[in-house]
């Protein structure tokens, strides 16, 4: 798909003359997917054990969690980025791993602005599977993890969901990564943390409207096929 | 020869007293039904039975084993020789046939089970599942086993719980009113079912508010009034000549609880 | 190799995006990745042996400048011609150059391209950059919609211009982004005889180039640098109303563009002969003629201003420094 995406934008100068290099516009949908996709996988591995976790224990602090989960669905993500680029500046705890100003970072002020909105959606759905299930699983011999797989199977259209409104959040935010990834591209047009949305930002501070466009309409496509092929997969699944 | 199971002086307490001292046991190729009116504890004692939870008090032996008193894993190697059907759908959303194996896969080994669905994936079925179809024909469902499991009837769909809890030949089968729901044909069905298998050892603890499928299928009955077991014994004996005044009462229909 | 690195990390992106897509794309994406491997493998054999001798070659040099050195395109041609050179690619952030300085205080850059002589001196004064010096320079313009209704057009005293617009309460629009134009504009309206304020005075809190779209769709005043105009101009309905010291206007709208290093007394993380490099390339024959000879429109945008016979040592120390006090210091010491 993604495959499919790029060669399209290579091939469109041939015959349509635009305004910017198709070289620029590729490695920054490069830089887009490669630190949305891998912040929405992290967080997604780290979501799901604490949704099931939140939703079918009890623990002290439980509510805590609940709350900083909800609140955390609609964090600015600007704020996001301003406390993770203290976090990772040189002068700052984690300075010494030198994070600032890479797509690591980025990563990181993503998974941060996803993961509530993955756990929250993924509790819901994960939540709502039928306790006979849950019972049927353990009493046909399941473990404790057997039951968990049993749940997130069973939710697994709700936990879809959860990771493309994830998905959704982390490609289509431009605050934090904009503060922590430093929208650097190299002088031969080749992104290193300039990613669609700091790009269509540049772009548009710049007067350059056209180029803007072209790329939220790349990021509005990215979205779409992520999407479509999630709901394939789940789709796949159900044989009714 | 000790029991199958045993059960001893157990008492369990949710918001107020639903056992006390109650105490039975179950033999190999022998059909218990527990009869007693509906929030009488029949399913709490089934649970209890199939190790969901720990009774307050009183001891669960499974062949002479206190299932309380050994570790984790002894537990769960326990638990894994009892299979269960439960009152209301709890089929997983998927086809037929994965829903009977699911029994058989969980006690297989990690690996064999990441390939196994690595098969499944690529489409391409081999292997272990010969046990879990044989247990489908047991209630009748050949045919079935690419159909999802949540488009079944409900009849069809007790049938296929009954099957999941079959494949892997557990030696305690606990079936908690799975007919209640069903109609004429279904209910014939899952009682040969039943029938099956007691012929094939399996000691089975059938929960039931109905006194008639209890007459038809049961070999003792255990008769659950208030707190505790008020009688138990042959089927034929209690059903015709009841020591209880309760029961008496109860088998006549006259009790309302 | 960081260029390899991140080919591979985004064929690695791909290629779970492919996954995603289903079994033909996983295949795909297989295959991409594989190739990706196979050559860090290669680039690894070669790092051992001959590509050694490169010594900058994998090291980073961070840069934070300002707005308008960045959407001009001047960053661009230098930064091509300092890889060229050197071999390390330049990671450049554009910030406003508060923020510029800001991230470099924080010990995040390792050389910083400025035009705020005010906040550079402050910058040097806290010891946080050395070595700085004069790179080049153009200037301010104060822009307005054509039909001017404060009538500021063909003035040649830019405080007289401003006070004439605040009087008329014509809408003016800052940058409000402590960056080196808003210190300029801020400093021409401390001149005047008139309180930036009041309900015709936005601050738009942006980079140049998007308060230029954002005076232009008001019809309102502006104060930009010629080098952003320059560039924008063809997207935007404004027109130079006072003309700055390049073509004959006053010096007050001077824009002289400093370049200093990190301290490596106070950021010894960061990569400081690197950035010598950096500096050393930029006020060089090879970068100064890069300055000199880029153009937009046709237009010189910049002026170098780093090679000189003249010693011209305010150029090093904060400005009004002098050696005097030093020398007190250490007798007293
Ligand atoms: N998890 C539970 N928590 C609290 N009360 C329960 C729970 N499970 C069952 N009960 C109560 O225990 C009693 C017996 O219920 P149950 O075993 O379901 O009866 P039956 O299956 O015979 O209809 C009821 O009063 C029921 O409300
Ligand atoms: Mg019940």
């Amino acid at each position: 798909m993604t495959g499919g995406a790029l060669l399209a934008v290579d091939a469109l100068p041939a015959f349509v003359d635009l305004p910017f290099e198709s070289h620029y516009i590729t490695s920054i949908v490069r830089v887009s997917l490669y630190v949305s996709l891998v912040a929405v996988a992290i967080s997604t591995l780290f979501s799901l054990p604490v949704a099931m976790v939140v939703g079918f224990s009890e623990f002290p602090g439980k509510s805590l969690v609940t709350a900083i989960i909800n609140t955390g669905m609609g964090f600015p993500s600007v704020v996001v980025g301003l406390v993770v680029l203290f976090m990772l500046s040189s002068s700052g705890p984690f300075g010494p791993l030198g994070l600032v100003f890479t797509p690591e970072a980025m990563i990181i002020s993503q998974f941060v602005l996803a993961t509530p909105v993955i756990t929250g959606v993924s509790l819901a759905a994960v939540t709502s599977v039928e306790r006979n299930v849950r019972d049927a699983a353990f009493a046909m011999g399941g473990t404790r993890l057997d039951v968990a797989l049993v749940v997130i199977k069973e939710a697994r259209f709700g936990i879809a969901t959860a990771v493309l409104a994830g998905f959704g959040r982390a490609i289509s935010e431009v605050g934090s990564v904009l503060i922590v990834g430093g929208n650097i591209a190299y002088a031969d047009g080749t992104s290193y943390t300039r990613n669609l949305t700091t790009a269509i930002q540049l772009e548009a501070r710049q007067g350059r409207f056209e180029t803007a466009m072209f790329l939220g309409a790349i990021l509005v496509a990215l979205v779409l096929l992520v999407n479509a092929a999630v709901g394939r997969l789940g789709g796949s699944g159900r044989t009714r | 020869m000790t029991a199958l199971l045993e059960v001893t002086d157990v008492s369990h307490t949710y918001d107020e007293a639903v056992f006390e001292g109650v105490s039975l046991s179950v033999e190999r190729g022998e059909v218990l039904a527990v009869i007693g009116p509906s929030g009488v504890g029949k399913s709490t004692l089934l649970r209890l039975l199939a190790l969901f939870e720990r009774p307050d008090r009183g001891s669960i032996e499974f062949e002479g084993t206190d299932v309380w008193a050994v570790s984790e894993g002894q537990r769960l190697e326990m638990r894994r020789n009892v299979g269960m059907v439960f009152q209301e759908a709890s089929l997983f959303d998927a086809p037929v046939l994965r829903n009977a194996e699911y029994g058989l896969r969980v006690r297989q080994s990690w690996p064999d089970r990441v390939r196994r669905g690595v098969a499944d994936l690529v489409g391409r079925r081999n292997g272990t599942s010969e046990t879990a179809r044989e247990a489908l024909s047991v209630v009748g469902l050949e045919g079935k086993e690419a159909q999802n499991a949540r488009s079944l009837s409900g009849g069809e769909a007790q049938r296929v719980a009954f099957a999941r809890a079959l494949a892997y030949d557990p030696g305690v089968l606990l079936l908690d009113e799975p007919t209640s729901d069903l109609d004429p044909r279904n209910t014939a069905l899952l009682e040969e079912a039943i029938d099956e298998a007691r012929q094939r050892e399996i000691g089975v603890v059938l929960a039931t508010h109905d006194m008639h499928q209890a007459e038809r299928v049961a070999d003792r009955v255990a008769v659950v009034l208030g707190t505790g077991i008020a009688e138990i014994g042959p089927a034929e004996r209690v059903f015709e000549a009841p020591n209880d005044d309760r029961t008496r009462k109860f088998v006549a229909g006259e009790l309302v609880y | 190799m960081p260029i390899q690195r991140r080919r591979f990390l985004a064929l690695a992106g791909g290629a779970a995006t492919a996954g995603v897509a289903g079994c033909t794309g996983m295949f795909d994406g297989e295959d991409e990745a594989a190739d990706g491997g196979e050559d860090g493998g290669g680039d690894d054999g070669g790092g051992n042996g001959g590509d050694s001798a490169a010594s900058v070659e994998g090291e980073e040099l961070v840069l934070t400048t300002t707005t308008s050195t960045y959407d001009t395109g001047l960053l661009d041609e230098v930064n091509l011609a300092f890889e060229e050179r050197f071999g390390t690619p330049v990671q450049a952030i554009a910030q406003g150059t508060g923020a510029a300085l800001e991230t470099a205080r924080n010990g995040d850059a390792d050389v910083i391209m400025v035009h705020a002589r005010g906040s550079e001196d402050e910058f040097m004064e806290e010891g946080h950059g050395v070595n700085r010096r004069d790179l080049m320079f153009n200037d301010f313009v104060i822009l307005g919609s054509p039909d001017d209704p404060a009538g500021i057009e063909g003035g040649e005293d830019a405080v007289e211009a401003f006070e004439t617009v605040a009087e008329a309460e014509e809408m003016f629009v800052s940058r409000g982004d402590d960056s080196g134009t808003h210190v300029a504009e801020l400093e021409i309206w401390d001149e005047a005889d008139a309180e930036p304020g009041g309900e015709w005075y936005v601050e738009a809190g942006a980079g140049m180039g998007d308060t230029l779209n954002q005076t232009s769709q008001q019809g309102a005043y502006t104060l930009s640098d010629r080098g952003t105009y320059i560039s924008q101009r063809g997207e935007i309905e404004l027109e130079i109303l006072v003309e700055g010291p390049v073509e004959g206007g006053p010096e007050i709208l001077a824009n002289p563009y400093g370049i200093l290093a990190a301290n490596p007394a106070v950021h010894g993380d960061r990569n400081y002969d690197l950035g010598m490099a950096y500096i050393g390339f930029l006020t060089g024959q090879e970068g100064q003629e890069v300055v000199e000879n880029y153009t937009l429109d046709g237009e010189q945008l910049f002026f170098p201003e780093a090679i000189s016979e003249d010693p011209n040592f305010e150029q090093y120390v904060p400005e009004g420094w002098s050696a005097n006090g030093d020398a007190d210091d250490d007798e007293t010491a």
